[in-house]
């Protein structure tokens, strides 16, 4: 039953990653890796990494790939012109990739990570609890590592404004604190003339 | 001590740099005060040195200063060996250095190169001290070379006269020859001892002894005459033996300073010095010791008949540098190398005074070199001529004076020796005895006595030289006098070297001699019973029969031994034969090279075909670098799947 | 659960770091483009301090801690103080180039500070995760700094080519890590060193799995050094960014590099020697021919001091592949010289440029003697290192790694690697040659500040004098690999 389970999910994972790559609307393909995902959360979910298959969904589909429908939608991107060279590098690409397909079938084939070579893992009892055994590794022995990641993402999020917080001089915007302080003077100027005569008749 | 000894060294370095770099902001008199200063340093602590080792009997230093690196288990290292042939060397370079240093300021006054060359010879004392300091092979090629390279600067000081040029281009490639027989003599010892080190390398010299080595197959040769002829050929370059001394009269065309350096205290002593420094290998190989004694007799000799025929007063002081050389070589060959070092100190005294009184003679003749035209100077130059007469007693071995010791003590040397050409050497240096006293009284009597063949306007501006020129005169005239019969009987046969200098039982002629040695009186006395010192005095009566007598007689000689004439004032023939068949022959040869080799295969081939080759490989590479980013990214994966393919297809 | 508290201790530098640039970033907000020199202080002082703190570690015996994430030897210890070293030297030469060039942020600062950091956090890596995280850290804060000039189309897109390929490479490197870990079920350096040796010892049945992570790792670290062919992106890079950016990824990073290697492959995969060696050796071979053949065609010097940093890589390589203690000092003797000598290179450039004028063309250094005779002379002791002339030090590292291959008896490949040699000294000398023997286009003064000409000074001076006397640094690198 289980084995039956983890083939349907790896098709449709294996499916699905490759129509990401080859569909030619980017929003089919964004929708495909959200299909990818979920099924690679299900094949998590078998190794009762219930955590992080949940994780899985929430951040990558929930955040990441809604945020990157929105960009894909907005900037209406043409593939046409991103696809062009395709046909001419498809002999080449075909040939790498088959060739990385057979050495990589020769290593991570049966024989070295069969099931006969690599023991099932022994199932957990009902009350073992995959969130709390990875709170209890991720701020102690993995503590070190995690900061760390922390603060990948820290430079991240520097970089990240860095790179588009500025302002271009033709940018309107306003400036609130500048409104405030206004004053009358500074807007209505009130010259004073003498009064002239009417210059003969109409 | 190590401070000491770097102090030593180093001082004339900083002078060196200073002057060099800085010369132009310091000025002319910046110069000259930093280098002699430095020099001056340097003399000081050697003569402190000099106490320690050499009158209090302080043991002698051997260590190494800094690691240069280890390769192979090889240490290079710089380090001092400081024992009293060092202590001895390095007094003698100093003080004479010090004393050409103030003589240069009076010499080259308005020089423009002022600087320049206060710099350079500063810079040729600081390498001639690490040469004798060395404790290694390493550092005495590295000072062998450095006062090679500095003496190439020196000669060609006047960089803009095409003699010059010539000269020094001369020095430099005749030393060349010499100097890559020395590096195959260090190679060959690398090569067997696996060691730079002086101490290791006589520590293991006498169970080597009996080595020999097959370069030739079916040859075999004695390892340690195999060394030592290598070293010694090194040694006839720097010391100016047959036929590598072609050099040396050349150098002549740099400044007065410089020859009295090159000649007296540095360069061409460094050959002497180097074989009596390695002493413990020379013994061990009799075949070397009677090839350095032959080569030794032939300079001697010939080379002071050449001084007869020379009409410049420097080149004569240089052909007697080559005869006087050739002594101690001689000496060196007979296993007298305490007689070897003790004539080159005295000569190191009387010759840089003879060079110095001669440069006197130029500045007061407004830079003229040609005998012929001096004469009766006497009067105009008092102190420069009485200078100049010590020098030449002191050279010609008069009693009393210092060559007198040292020259006889070779004589005798060569007379007990026993090795094979012993008695011809004996017969060559008792005839060179006549010879040096004949040509060194025939330049006296043209240049200070007999006529006056000066021209009228020089005439009118005779007048001595400044005090900076006369006070080292007369500072090396008194060691020239003295030093001979100070110390004859410690250097000579007493322990004076300890075991600075190795000498075999059965090759210790000095040892022999010294058994007779009754006091500096007594070797005076002895002396004026012997065959040398009436040859001397026949060399002198015979100059003044020829040139202040009759002097008419040298003309007459001229004419009738007109082949002879014609042969010395070819100088044997060496300058042509080098000429035609070395440079001569070089450059057809090079001609050949150059249009086969250079314009057909490797402008043709290789430099063109390079340059179409690489313009061939940077268009394909152009192609690959085409700054697109999926190429870049091809090619990783490209490189990643044959990196996978490779061990896969190699099980 | 039951845990105790790691010991802080040996991490006293990094935590000091992570806090100082914290700080720095939160004061640069308060300061003008005026008071901004206080940012700059702030971060040399950083390095100082940092220096100072590590050269305090004890590193008689390696220290693990955090769960065996970390370590502290002696090997990471030097190599630190030298990337401070020369990042502190970096911030010297760019901080004028910076001002003149609207790129005088404060994030400039602090992403060096991160980067760092991240240097610090591979070169003390004892676990998969730790390298691959000091690795992002340093990359990621390496990618922002190049696209920091965004106005710069060039710099965007060797940001771009830069962000991407590193990228795949972490992906390829992150995969074999993955592939380590199926295989020796753990991601501790000592304990895949451990399991491997006791699976050599038995006939193996996953020698083949352990080979290709191994060449995935491989790869992963071939291309952070840039050796061919995984070396496109470097004179893309090295070209488009900044030149004071440029400057720090052409020098601190290789040395995190090295550490790296050192770390993953003979740490970890030590047991492999056999196998990485073959490999490594093509690697080597390509980059110095690839690296010197390439240099000679180019006219920009940013683009042929990228090429010959290849040619510099393959030689780096010679040292490891003799898998002996002796080739791995004259490695890391090699990259700690190559660091400052292509610092002193690319800091040449910045003396030379000034505001709207960057002199990173050969005809640039055109008649520098006839400008500056001191700086030329500085720029021909770099060309000579480079070159490998005696006496100054790329001499003795070239001699070095020579050694290392001639005693693991490639004697073919120290003859292959002096040709190669030979080639590259072609365009090094002719750097000489514009700045001795022709006449300058451009007679204007040099622009640089006095701060920069002293640091140029005593970088050209440092090579030198190592040159002369490089058995400290020598005897140095030997010991930290073998204390």
């Amino acid at each position: 039953m289980e084995h039956i389970i983890f083939y349907i999910f790896s098709a449709i994972l294996v499916l699905s990653a490759l129509m990401v790559i080859t569909v030619r609307n980017p929003v089919h393909a964004a929708l495909f890796l959200v299909l990818a995902f979920f099924t690679s959360a299900a094949l998590w979910l078998l190794l009762e990494a219930e955590f992080l298959a949940l994780i899985l969904v929430l951040v990558y589909v929930g955040a990441v790939m809604v945020l990157f429908l929105f960009v894909v939608m907005m900037l209406d991107i043409n593939l046409t012109v991103l696809r062009e060279g395709f046909t001419s590098y498809l002999p080449v690409g075909a040939l790498i990739a088959t060739l990385i397909l057979i050495e990589m079938a020769l290593v991570v084939g049966p024989e070295h990570f069969g099931l006969d070579s690599v023991a099932a893992p022994v199932p957990h009892t009902a009350g073992y609890s995959n969130t709390q055994a990875l709170g209890n590794v991720l701020y102690t022995v993995y503590v070190y590592p995690f900061e760390i990641a922390g603060v990948i993402l820290l430079v991240a999020i520097i970089g990240a404004i860095a790179l588009t917080l500025r302002r271009r001089p033709q940018t309107k915007y306003q400036d609130p604190s500048q409104q405030v302080l206004v004053r009358s003077k500074d807007r209505v100027r009130i010259i004073k003339m003498p009064s002239e005569k009417k210059r003969g008749g109409a | 001590m190590e401070q000491v000894y770097l102090g030593i060294v180093l001082a004339p370095l900083f002078g060196a740099v200073l002057a060099g770099l800085f010369g132009r902001y310091i000025g002319r008199s910046g110069s000259h005060w930093v280098t002699i200063a430095g020099v001056a340093v340097s003399f000081a602590l050697s003569l402190l040195v000099f106490k320690q080792i050499i009158i209090d009997g302080a043991a002698p230093f051997n260590g190494a200063i800094y690691t240069w690196m280890v390769s192979d288990g090889i240490k290079f290292e710089i380090g001092f060996l400081v024992d009293q042939l060092t202590a001895l060397m390095i007094v003698v370079v100093t003080f004479v250095s010090l004393m050409v240093h103030i003589y240069t300021i009076g010499y080259m006054h308005d020089d423009p190169g002022y600087q320049r060359f206060f710099s350079y010879i500063a810079l040729f004392t600081f390498s001639m001290l690490m040469l004798v300091m060395s404790n290694n092979f390493l550092q005495l090629f590295f000072g062998w070379e450095a006062v090679g390279l500095v003496s190439y600067l020196l000669i060609g000081f006047w960089f803009q006269r095409e003699s010059a040029i010539y000269a020094n281009l001369k020095a430099f490639l005749v030393n060349r020859v010499g100097d890559l027989g020395f590096l195959l003599g260090i190679a060959v010892i690398l090569m067997h001892f696996n060691t730079l080190d002086y101490a290791q390398i006589f520590k293991m010299a006498p169970h080597l002894a009996h080595e020999t080595v097959t370069f030739i197959p079916g040859y075999e040769w004695s390892l340690m005459t195999v060394i030592c002829i290598l070293l010694f050929i090194g040694a006839m370059g720097k010391s100016a033996q047959v036929p590598l001394h072609v050099w040396l009269p050349d150098s002549m065309e740099g400044p007065t300073p410089i020859s009295a350096l090159i000649h007296a205290a540095t360069m061409v002593t460094a050959g002497i010095f180097m074989v009596a420094r390695m002493s413990p290998l020379f013994e061990l190989s009799e075949t070397a010791l009677s090839f350095m004694m032959l080569i030794g007799a032939v300079t001697a000799l010939s080379m002071g008949l050449l001084g007869i025929v020379q009409n410049d007063i420097k080149r004569v002081v240089a052909y007697s540098t080559l005869s006087q050389l050739g002594y101690m070589t001689v000496a060196l060959g007979a296993s007298a190398y305490a007689g070897a070092i003790f004539h080159l100190m005295t000569h190191a005294f009387f010759k840089a005074l003879l060079f110095l009184a001669a440069g006197s003679v130029i500045i007061a003749l407004h830079h003229e070199q040609d005998i012929r035209k001096m004469g009766a100077l006497k009067n105009h130059l008092p102190i420069t001529y009485w200078t100049f007469l010590i020098g030449t007693l002191a050279l010609i071995g008069f009693p009393g004076f210092s060559g007198f010791f040292s020259k006889d003590a070779i004589i005798e040397a060569v007379y007990e020796s026993t090795l094979p050409g012993a008695g011809m050497a004996y017969a060559a240096v008792m005839i060179g005895v006549f010879v040096t006293a004949l040509y060194s009284f025939r330049l006296l009597f043209l240049v200070f006595h007999g006529e006056s063949r000066v021209d009228a306007h020089t005439r009118k501006h005779l007048h001595e030289s400044p005090w900076v020129v006369t006070v080292p005169l007369i500072a090396l005239a008194i060691p020239s006098v003295i030093m001979g019969a100070i110390h004859a009987g410690p250097m000579l046969f007493h322990d004076f070297f300890g075991k600075a200098i190795f000498v075999l039982p059965q090759h210790d002629v000095l040892a022999h001699m010294g058994r007779e040695y009754q006091g500096v009186m007594g070797f005076v006395l002895h002396g004026l019973i012997e065959p040398p010192v009436w040859l001397a005095f026949a060399g002198i009566a015979t100059a003044w029969w020829c040139y202040i007598k009759h002097p008419e007689i040298p003309a007459v000689v001229m004419s009738r031994c007109a082949t002879l004439y014609r042969i010395l004032c070819n100088k044997y023939g060496f300058d042509d034969f080098n000429d035609t068949v070395f440079a001569g022959g070089g450059r057809r040869f090079g001609r050949l090279l150059w249009q086969v080799g250079d314009v057909t295969v490797v402008d043709g081939v290789m430099v063109n075909g390079t340059a179409r080759g690489i313009g061939w490989f940077s268009s394909v590479v152009r192609h690959v670098q085409t700054g697109y980013l999926y190429h870049y990214a091809f090619a990783i994966i490209i490189g990643l799947v044959l990196m996978l393919g490779w061990p896969l297809l190699s099980q | 659960m039951d845990f105790t508290l790691p010991n802080f201790a040996p991490a006293m530098p990094e935590i000091f770091v992570l806090s100082m640039a914290c700080i720095i970033l939160i004061v640069d907000l308060f300061l003008t483009e005026h008071t901004r020199v206080v940012t700059y202080l702030l971060s040399l002082i950083t390095l100082i301090a940092a220096a100072v703190l590590t050269a305090n570690l004890d590193t008689a015996e390696p220290v693990l801690t955090f769960s065996g994430t970390f370590i502290n030897d002696s090997m990471a210890v030097v190599l630190k103080l030298f990337i401070y070293l020369i990042t502190f030297v970096v911030l010297v030469y760019s901080h004028n180039y910076l001002r003149t060039r609207q790129l005088y942020q404060g994030e400039y600062f602090v992403l060096i500070l991160f980067a760092v950091l991240g240097m610090m956090v591979l070169v003390s890596a004892h676990s998969l995760l730790t390298i691959y995280l000091g690795l992002e850290l340093l990359s990621l804060s390496l990618y922002t700094l190049v696209a920091l000039r965004r106005d710069s189309v060039s710099a965007s897109e060797a940001a771009m080519k830069y962000f991407v390929l590193g990228a795949l490479a972490s992906g390829i490197l992150l995969y074999g890590l993955s592939m380590l870990y199926g295989v020796t079920g753990s991601l501790d350096i000592g304990n895949i060193s451990s399991h491997i040796s006791t699976s050599i010892a038995t006939p193996a049945e996953h020698s083949i799995v352990l080979v290709f992570a191994l060449v995935f790792v491989l790869v992963g670290i071939l291309f952070k050094l840039g050796a061919v062919p995984f070396h496109m992106w470097v004179p893309d890079v090295y070209h488009g960014a900044p030149t004071s950016v440029t400057l720090f990824i052409g020098t601190a990073p290789k040395i995190a590099a090295f550490a790296m290697l050192m770390r993953l492959l003979v740490d970890g995969l030590g047991d492999l020697h056999s196998q990485w060696q073959t490999m490594i050796i093509i690697v080597a071979v390509l980059s110095m021919a690839a690296g010197n053949i390439i240099a000679i065609a180019q006219t920009n010097l940013k683009r042929m001091l990228a090429y010959s940093t290849i040619a510099h890589v393959g030689f780096l390589l010679l040292g490891i592949l003799s898998g002996t203690l002796n080739g791995y000092a004259s490695s890391m003797f090699y990259v700690i010289v190559y660091a400052l000598m292509s610092l002193g290179g690319f800091g040449m450039i910045i003396l030379l440029s000034r505001a709207g004028f960057e002199a990173d063309r050969l005809e640039d250094f055109k008649g520098l003697n006839q400008r500056s005779p001191w700086f030329a002379f500085m720029m021909l002791i770099l060309m000579f290192s480079m070159a490998g002339v005696p006496p100054t030090v790329g001499f003795y590292a070239k001699l070095a790694v020579l050694q290392a291959v001639v005693e693991a008896d490639l004697v073919w490949l120290a003859v292959l690697a002096v040709v190669f040699s030979v080639i590259g000294a072609y365009y090094y000398l002719r750097i000489i040659k514009l700045m001795y023997f022709d006449q300058p286009d451009d007679v204007a003064p040099l622009a640089a500040g006095f701060d920069m000409r002293l640091a140029m000074s005593a970088n050209g001076l440092a090579i030198l004098g190592l040159g002369l006397f490089p058995s400290g640094l020598l005897t140095l690198c030997a010991r930290a690999l073998n204390p």
